[in-house]
């Protein structure tokens, strides 16, 4: 009898899976070809020829390796990725537009930050005042869905994170641009504008986000120990 | 429309179909098929088994190890009622393959 366990585990030996799911993957294969094997030996079939025959099932085993790796560990990666990251991010995104939309409706008036008489900074103080409840929502979805820590707070700063890559860009393009003007004045603006939208808003969504966390970690120590 | 993952569709089409009436191990579910089919569908080890696993992380089939009496160990899959919902849209898809296939014939012809 043909240990053909023995011969899925030699071909697919470097099958990058966890072990107890690569043993379940490699005995099912070898099920299979068994299976194959018997029913030609049965069909009156010569041995060498069944052999053979149950062999040609797989012609090339490292395009099934990678190829049962892929459906095997693309498709959740990629769900992850999605219900983890994007979905919370988008969602506290529009939460944070809603919420700006509003603040800018009925509290119009932003609170200005002089120095020497001149507004330096803006700040809309009741949408700061409401970010993290965005924030808060990013990290619960993206916590939810499973998300490891860092990347569940980093999902409560997806408001933020568009303009800040435009600023990342920005920025030295406005240095270039503020030197040939021989003022500091758009390099001045950037970074005015990088601290009233990047900044201070990353800074309250963040609060948010870490306020769920902690919330999560004492809910998580309070089921260890009922469990104890 | 007929969407452009019409080939992938006819083998899922083909195991939901077969899964439809009961659970199967891949082996005999590839035997089915091809039965059924009068030959015409064939599905090697190596083509079925990514398309099954690919299947199972969508929720659309079930695995679950049975022993027969025997005391063979095998690997049973079962369809969803997700995947069973999946089966309209592709049958309706392969309804319109088939009728703008006839219909183009029918003009070939004439």
């Amino acid at each position: 009898m043909r240990d053909w366990g023995e011969v899925v585990r030699q071909r697919l030996a470097g099958l990058a899976l966890e072990p107890e799911e690569k043993r379940e993957v490699l005995e099912e294969l070898a099920e299979h070809i068994e299976e194959t094997y018997q029913t030609l030996l049965r069909g009156g079939i010569s041995e060498q020829d069944a052999v053979q025959r149950a062999l040609s099932e797989v012609p090339d085993w490292s395009d099934l390796q990678r190829r049962i790796h892929s459906a095997r560990t693309k498709e959740i990666v990629m769900t992850n990725r999605i219900t983890q990251f994007w979905l919370p991010g988008f969602l506290t995104f529009a939460l944070s537009m809603s919420l700006l939309e509003l603040v800018q409706k009925f509290f119009p008036q932003p609170f200005m930050l002089h120095l020497d008489h001149a507004p330096v900074l803006l700040f809309y103080v009741p949408w700061l005042l409401t970010l993290p409840l965005a924030g808060a929502t990013g990290t619960y979805l993206s916590k939810r869905a499973g998300a490891s820590p860092p990347m569940a707070l980093f999902s409560s700063l997806f408001p933020v994170l568009p303009l800040a890559a435009i600023f990342l860009i920005a920025i030295p393009l406005g240095l270039v641009i503020s030197q040939t003007l021989s003022h500091g004045i758009v390099a001045a603006a950037f970074v005015t504008l990088g601290i009233e939208w990047v900044a201070v808003p990353g800074a309250v969504l963040l609060a948010g986000g870490f306020l769920v966390r902690v919330l999560f970690s004492r809910r998580l120590d309070s089921r260890r120990i009922a469990g104890n | 429309m007929i969407g452009t993952g019409i080939k992938r569709g006819t083998a899922e089409l083909a195991v939901l179909s077969v899964l439809e009436n009961g659970a199967l191990h891949g082996y005999e579910m590839a035997r089915r098929i091809e039965q059924q089919t009068k030959g015409a569908l064939r599905f090697t080890l190596a083509a079925l088994y990514p398309m099954l696993y690919r299947m199972e992380h969508r929720g659309w089939i079930r695995g679950a190890w049975e022993t027969s009496s025997s005391g063979r160990r095998r690997r049973c899959y079962r369809i969803t009622p997700k995947g069973t919902k999946e089966l309209s849209p592709l049958r309706r898809e392969w309804a319109e393959l088939f009728t703008a296939l006839r219909r183009l014939t029918k003009v070939s012809h004439a």
